[in-house]
């Protein structure tokens, strides 16, 4: 799941960026408004991660661009300001949800997850799917209750499919959607993953589309 | 008297001066019955010797006198007094030929005097006047008895005292009422003021005050107002500095959760661990800039040595040298030739114009790129540190100095709190803050006003 990082500050930014990678997350971070903004309407992010003590342009004022412009992606504000009427107003702008400073590094993930599952369609963690079972939070998929042990991007690969489900994706959509702007991506990663997840899932788990996109359907 | 309360006060000060001018008023009036009795009393004496001198005391004998005793008894309703006046009628060779059956029957015999004499009968004092009858064969003695004078002169005093007196109690108890409701205000407000919360600084209601009081109450609002102000000024540094300390320990948590959750990746665990020891120097600074901030606001607040004589130039270069190392590896090229001993501030408080200084040539190493100048100039009322090569965006300047403000884009860890001590200080001493872009480098110049 490709996630936009907007933070300025050094320390966090790059924590959550790290954790978040652990956790088989694709992470563009900035750490500055201008360029966080502009970033939301150039890939398609999976979810948002919004500091609101932003320099130049504030967190805030960022969202109310973004909603106004139409864009849904799910949006989870951070802040030093933990007092309810701003969090309140962040909510009201169009955020999706809210932490205030500190947080740990698995509330912010387990909050993340939550939001691009509820954007999917999904109430819980656990998505079903055929003889597989998928878990949104701690990233286990189990084929027949057995857990089944997947690379960090064919995890990735596996949620993608399944948040987006009877839904065709495309290598490019798939590519942008996993790979941040600082990864170098082969022509043929996308190929390896699925080859890697058929071997490991069952050869019908996923149905490739006029060679160039995958999908899984029910 | 301090102690006691103002009422007590008033009722002790006016009791005892009216107290004072009634012994005073008494004592004028008991010498003004005194006298006037006295004269009364002489010319009294002197009328009755003129009456009985005419009379004809060649008749007189004893059967006279009888007579003239039980004549008098039968008068049942007089109100007599046989101290008020007496006298006997001697004659030439001192035998008593008349008296008036009282206490001039004790009179002593004397020639003829022509004053008045105090002398003693039968244990009291008299004045008595002595003349000769007409026929000059008798004396005639007229006596009274002092102390009969000086209880008429006390009765009268007495008469005009006592409802001046009165009068006074009176007037003194009205006065006690009058005092006891003016204060009434006074002590509602007391009572109002003592029971409200802390945070309660609104003012006092100063309608029903009475005049003389007002000042103090508008004193005490003006004082509220102050609290209030200082107060609001606290609770607003207590938020922001809570509110600057979550970031760096929201850093601090999230750098710990990475180190957590990378245990078996040892490249991340060693960055995290060097990001945890940044994120420490920069909590611990932040603390430390805190504190130097509430400690250099109280030492304001009290009364700290100012009375010492500061040497711009030797300070100064003291602190370049405590930076020489960061100086050295950034290849810093620091200029202090145009430093002067005399600056901004002649006479002041040398642990301030420390910090002050201190802070800005930190600011001046830390923001400035590899090999760029610092400036540090002082002269008489001016005190100059320029450093080239990093300038601070127009829009920022007039923010800089205020408590937390950073600019942005900015990737020193500083506290935001440095510049804001620095103006603590230089507003303290009457001095100036500048900030300005200059050439292709940044100013902050502390001017004498």
């Amino acid at each position: 799941m490709r996630v936009l990082l907007v933070e300025d500050d050094n320390l966090i930014g790059d924590g959550i960026k790290t954790g978040l990678e652990k956790n088989g997350f694709t992470v563009d971070w900035f750490d500055n408004g201008a360029d966080g903004e502009e970033a939301l309407y150039t890939a398609p992010y999976a979810a948002v991660i919004l500091d609101l003590g932003l320099p130049e342009v504030d967190g805030l004022t960022i969202l109310k661009h973004w909603r106004s412009n139409k864009m849904k992606v799910p949006v989870l504000i951070l802040t030093a300001l933990n007092d309810v009427d701003s969090k309140i107003l962040g909510l009201n702008i169009g955020a999706d949800d809210y932490l205030g400073k500190p947080f740990s590094l698995k509330e912010i993930i387990a909050r993340i997850n939550a939001l691009i599952r509820r954007n999917s369609g999904y109430v819980s963690s656990e998505i079903k799917y055929r003889n597989i079972v998928f878990n949104c939070d701690t990233k286990q998929v189990f084929l027949d209750n057995k857990p089944i042990v997947l690379a960090p991007k064919e995890v990735a690969l596996v949620e993608l499919l399944l948040l987006n489900k009877n839904r065709v994706l495309s290598k490019n959509v798939i590519e942008e959607k996993l790979y941040s702007w600082d990864d170098e991506v082969s022509s043929n990663a996308v190929e390896v993953h699925i080859h890697h997840i058929r071997k490991k899932l069952g050869k019908d788990i996923v149905r490739t589309v006029n060679k160039i996109g995958y999908v899984m359907e029910d | 008297m301090k102690k006691f309360s103002l009422k007590l006060r008033l009722m002790v000060v006016l009791t005892s001066f009216f107290i004072l001018i009634g012994v005073l008023c008494g004592t004028v009036s008991w010498f003004e019955a005194k006298e006037s009795t006295d004269e009364f009393f002489d010319t009294y004496q002197m009328a009755l010797a003129r009456n009985l001198s005419s009379a004809d005391w060649g008749d007189v004998n004893h059967s006279v006198q009888r007579h003239t005793n039980l004549e008098l008894k039968n008068i049942t309703n007089a109100d007599e007094d046989d101290e008020a006046i007496g006298f006997a009628v001697f004659n030439l060779s001192g035998e008593m030929v008349f008296h008036d059956n009282n206490n001039g029957k004790n009179f002593s015999f004397k020639g003829y005097t022509s004053a008045f004499i105090n002398e003693n009968v039968a244990g009291d004092v008299w004045r008595i006047m002595r003349v000769k009858s007409a026929d000059k064969k008798y004396i005639i003695a007229i006596g009274q008895e002092l102390e009969y004078r000086s209880d008429v002169a006390w009765d009268l005093m007495e008469e005009f005292m006592l409802p001046w007196f009165v009068g006074l109690m009176i007037l003194l108890l009205f006065m006690l009422l009058v005092i006891e409701r003016e204060f009434r205000p006074l002590k509602k407000a007391a009572i109002q003021i003592k029971n409200r919360k802390p945070e309660d600084l609104s003012a006092v209601d100063v309608a029903n005050f009475p005049k003389e009081v007002l000042p103090l109450v508008d004193a005490i609002n003006e004082l509220f107002k102050k609290l209030e102000q200082m107060l609001q000024s606290e609770k607003r540094f207590v938020a922001d500095a809570a509110h600057e300390l979550r970031t760096p320990l929201a850093a601090l948590k999230i750098q710990l959760d990475v180190l957590q959750m990378c245990a078996d990746d040892t490249e991340t665990k060693l960055k995290a661990i060097d990001n945890l020891e940044q994120g420490l120097l920069r909590a611990s600074h932040l603390v430390e800039q805190l504190l130097t901030l509430s400690k250099i606001e109280n030492s304001l607040a009290e009364s700290i040595d100012n009375n010492q004589q500061i040497d711009w130039k030797s300070i100064t270069q003291m602190l370049i040298t405590e930076y020489s190392d960061i100086i050295k590896q950034k290849q810093l090229v620091v200029d202090d030739s145009n430093l002067m001993q005399k600056g901004p501030i002649l006479v002041g408080n040398q642990a301030l114009i420390i910090t002050v200084i201190k802070n800005l040539i930190e600011n001046a190493i830390k923001y400035s790129p590899e090999s760029a100048n610092i400036q540090i100039s002082s002269n008489d009322g001016l005190f100059i540190v320029y450093n080239s090569g990093i300038k601070v965006k127009e829009q920022y300047l007039e923010n800089l100095g205020k408590r937390f403000y950073r600019p942005s884009g900015n990737n020193e860890k500083g506290s935001g709190l440095g510049l804001s001590i620095v103006k603590l200080i230089t507003i303290y001493y009457g001095c100036k803050l500048n900030f300005a872009n200059k050439n292709n480098g940044f100013e902050v110049k502390i001017s004498k006003l």
